[in-house]
């Protein structure tokens, strides 16, 4: 049984800040700061899917994706740990954004880097309201996604992050 | 100067967070002068510009530290070092370290309540992450939290 800390979140119980909520109206509607949380693990489902895709299709570019990707997965992990999930209700799992991949090393790069950054500023713009450490986690990602867009930067398309 | 985890029971008061942020500033500004001393070339120069930067970081911290009625916390004489720094190759390990200590101080700012240096930390903490990548030559998942995930 999951038990809730100072850090995590409850997904569909004391959500907001009503009182007494009628149980037979169906869940309570999602605060503010939960559907941020929910944002953000769904911004790092499709970073996670784009970044799979682009390897797929590109497999040279594996050497400096695959760590990329690995660090997208513990920000995932990281996020989905501050949700609490009751019994028979889960976090979304949907990717919601599927772009093309480009048709050369060098464009598909580009995108990538072009959604590291703007993953980045979304995650600043999640710390109005959120709890310290909910603000840190947030924080501690856009600086990762950051790294990770100069990283994209200066790759060579011979695969060679650095 | 190393990567701790960082935990936030309770939201620091802003000026307790400024300073730390300004003691790994200067902290920073003394570890690159030694290691600036030990790089040569493109990485000296790099090491130069970083030098740089962490006193422009400094002067603001001040500057806000005494806007907001307190007295900046001085730089210390001398600072000990993590380990020993003896050639390049540990110059450069120094900078990376210098820079994730930079990093998670600014982290710490984000846990205040005031939204306008929450995000003011945050945005600091951007160019020490992507300093320390370029020393250190890899990503970190969470830059300011070590290589540890944070706490749950």
């Amino acid at each position: 049984m999951l038990a809730a800390s100072a850090t995590t979140l409850p997904l569909f119980a004391a959500l907001t800040a009503c009182a007494g909520p009628d149980p037979l109206s169906g869940p309570p509607p999602l605060s503010a700061g939960v559907r941020e949380l929910l944002d953000a693990v769904t911004a790092e489902q499709n970073l996670i899917w784009i970044y799979n895709r682009t390897m797929a299709s590109y497999s040279a570019l594996a050497p400096t994706l695959t760590a990329l990707l690995a660090e997208h997965q513990a920000h995932l992990a990281q996020l989905r740990a501050m949700i609490v999930e009751p019994p028979g209700r889960s976090v979304p799992r949907t990717v919601t954004s599927k772009p093309a991949v480009p048709g050369t090393q060098s464009a598909a790069l580009a995108q990538l880097r072009a959604t590291e950054q703007a993953a980045s500023t979304a995650q600043l713009r999640r710390l109005s309201g959120a709890s310290p450490a909910l603000a840190q986690l947030y924080a501690s990602i856009a600086a990762s996604e950051a790294t990770h867009a100069a990283v994209l930067a200066t790759a060579r398309t011979s695969g060679s992050a650095h | 100067m190393t990567g701790r985890q960082v935990t936030t029971a309770a939201a620091p008061t802003a000026v307790q967070a400024l300073q730390t942020a300004l003691a790994a500033e200067h902290a920073a500004v003394y570890g690159y002068g030694v290691a600036g001393a030990l790089l040569t070339g493109a990485d000296q120069t790099a090491a130069l510009a970083d030098w740089r930067a962490h006193q422009e970081a400094r002067d603001t911290l001040e500057a806000m530290i005494v806007k907001l009625g307190a007295t900046p916390v001085a730089a210390s004489a001398a600072y000990a070092l993590p380990f020993a720094v003896q050639d390049a190759r540990s110059a450069r390990r120094l900078a990376a370290t210098l820079e994730d200590g930079v990093t998670q101080a600014y982290l710490g700012v984000v846990a205040v309540t005031d939204e306008t240096l929450r995000t003011f930390g945050a945005l600091a903490m951007l160019p020490p992450a992507n300093r320390a990548v370029a020393w250190r030559g890899s990503t970190i998942a969470f830059p300011g939290m070590g290589d540890s995930p944070p706490p749950i």
